[in-house]
């Protein structure tokens, strides 16, 4: 007992910093935030915060009230996240796993190539989602130069105002984002034992056997991490939007964490945009709480 | 179809593969470098409708204007100043404090534990977007209330992104150190070590690998963040991702120059990735699939 109390100071004396980091950071902001949530705080309470007035759950009313702005943009900001997710995952997965498929074959120059299909995963967000703002430009970008080339348009398409700079950002995304999807399952396909494609080699068993009966199942725990992991990751999706869309939150493609950023540092609601942000909280734990379940389910 | 000729046309796909890959990938790249040797004029006046003026692969006339003068219509170079001093910091005090917690969560039981292994876990899907608005009321009031300025200050920024860096660099480094036996530092300890000689002494040198991964990470993390620098961040401290954007406005479309300065702020992360790219990749893996 004495033995273990020691232990329990010495390993806080070693996490202290760290926890401390947590609480400012993390903790004490995120409970402030709910707090701020039950507030009508804007610019002119805000020098006076704790004693602005408590509405109750009224943020959270107006946010999902479709009778007024405030909510219709929101909600919007909200099927337009999920929107995103639907398509980015999807596609980045299955180009993910078709570019590790024909990357783990052997070809002169592999560690190369695995070199540079990481590129667009380690370049800097902001530099490249700029670039992809270059190349989707109407007039001067290069996508509406390859369309009128091949002939699929007569006229420049305008890409990123209105409904269409969805698209747009939903291709730059997948680009940025499947090299690292790509990583993972090529490592969870070098952890597949060759005798096992041998074995079924033997039996003359067709490549898309192979992969039913052996590479999926075995690629299944790693695929199942990495979807969930982009499941959540797909809330916090700001930079693409922002920095493709130009700074603009008020583009009707705009996602949650656009239009909170607009609601309490433009509008300076500062009581709405953290009801918001309490809702964007508790969507990603509930995505966690799957995460986590789902990895105990792996150790047993 | 004879063995060898399927093999030989199994073989000529897989290269055409590879390449479809690799092209796409670099493409964008590509057009990135061509545009930053482009006067602001040549692609300013570039119409796709019009055969002569599409823009090409090629620069008509190739200039180095947008390197020479990087910094002046937008100050890259002071923010590029801002970004090393932030994210510099970020990794100094996120592997140290990273590696203590750590060490703590592999080596030694303690109370709560699991409990502290979850909030990690959890605090790092957070998302920013979640915790913005109280924390930029709370560096207000703490302002207000002490006088210690927090906005658009290093520090201020630094202590940010160290703490974001935290829950991804304890578990990352937690694995790494559960995969080194306890007999070594045991060892050393009998030999007269304390624990913190143990962990720089002895653990240190062994676990580089993920002190490195560890590292890079917090480095290019506090170098891409957007959302927080772009409420937090003010005159003095703006940083490279944000100084980004001041090219483009209403009145005016500097292209050139933004591409030209796209290419110097991905200098350090590649420079970065290309040196240690074994180690960060068995990282972000470990960290990734374990977690």
């Amino acid at each position: 007992m004495v033995l273990n109390q020691r232990n329990n100071i010495t390993a806080f004396k070693f996490i202290l910093p760290a926890l401390l980091a947590m609480l400012f950071v993390h903790v004490i902001p995120i409970l402030t935030g709910m707090f701020i949530s039950f507030l009508d705080l804007d610019i002119k309470t805000l020098t006076q915060w704790l004693s602005a007035p408590f509405v109750g759950l009224r943020n959270y009313f107006d946010i999902f009230n479709s009778g007024m702005d405030v909510g219709r943009v929101f909600m919007r900001s909200l099927w337009n996240v999920v929107l995103y997710g639907l398509l980015t995952i999807p596609i980045g997965y299955v180009i993910a796993l078709a570019v590790a498929l024909l990357l783990n074959n052997k070809f002169p120059g592999r560690t190369i190539v695995r070199g540079l299909v990481l590129l667009p995963y380690i370049t800097p967000d902001s530099v490249m989602y700029n670039v992809w703002r270059f190349i989707f430009q109407a007039r001067i970008g290069l996508v509406n130069k390859l369309l009128l080339q091949i002939g699929l348009i007569q006229e420049p398409l305008i890409w990123l105002v209105g409904d269409r700079a969805m698209a747009s950002v939903v291709m730059a995304s997948v680009w940025k984002g499947w090299p690292f999807t790509c990583l993972i399952l090529l490592s969870g396909l070098q952890g597949i034992s060759a005798e096992l494609y041998e074995a079924a080699e033997i039996d003359g068993a067709s490549w898309w056997k192979k992969f039913r009966s052996i590479t999926w199942p075995m690629l299944w725990p790693v695929t199942r991490t990495s979807l969930i992991m982009s499941c959540i990751w797909n809330f916090h999706a700001f930079n693409q939007f922002y920095v493709m869309l130009g700074g603009d939150t008020s583009s009707s493609v705009a996602v949650p964490s656009l239009v909170i950023l607009r609601e309490a540092f433009t509008n300076l609601h500062y009581g709405l945009g953290s009801a918001m942000a309490v809702i964007m909280l508790l969507v990603v734990l509930l995505f966690t709480g799957f995460s986590i379940l789902s990895r105990k389910e792996e150790l047993h | 179809m004879t063995y060898t000729n399927r093999k030989k046309l199994k073989k000529v796909f897989l290269m055409i593969g590879v390449a479809a890959v690799v092209i796409s990938v670099l493409i964008p790249y590509l057009w990135m470098v061509s545009g930053s040797f482009k006067s602001t004029l040549e692609i300013q006046s570039a119409d796709i409708m019009k055969e002569e003026l599409s823009p090409r692969w090629i620069p008509r006339e190739p200039t180095f204007d947008n390197y020479m003068k990087v910094n002046k219509t937008v100050r890259m170079l002071d923010y590029m100043k801002n970004s090393l001093i932030i994210s510099g910091g970020t990794m100094f005090f996120s592997v140290v404090i990273s590696l203590f917690a750590a060490y703590a969560l592999s080596r030694i039981n303690f109370r709560l534990k699991r409990l502290y292994e979850l909030s990690l876990f959890s605090t790092q899907m957070f998302p920013g977007i979640a915790f913005l608005i109280p924390y930029f009321i709370l560096f207000s009031k703490v302002y207000k209330l002490t006088g210690i300025p927090m906005k658009d200050t290093y520090w201020g920024m630094i202590f940010t992104y160290t703490s974001f860096a935290l829950p991804f660099s304890i578990l990352m480094l937690r694995n790494f150190l559960d995969s080194i036996p306890i007999s070594l530092d045991e060892q050393a300890q009998i030999d007269g070590c304390n624990r913190r000689q143990a962990i720089f002494r002895v653990l240190f040198p062994v676990i580089t690998p993920g002190v490195t991964a560890v590292a890079i990470y917090s480095f290019i993390m506090a170098w891409n963040e957007i959302l927080f620098a772009s409420i937090l961040t003010g005159r003095h401290t703006k940083t490279v991702s944000l100084g980004l954007m001041e090219y483009i406005t209403t009145q005016q479309s500097r292209w050139g120059g933004m591409l030209a300065a796209c290419i110097l702020v991905s200098v350090p992360v590649v420079i970065f990735f290309t040196i240690l790219q074994k180690q960060i990749i068995d990282g972000l893996v470990q960290g990734a699939t374990k977690g």
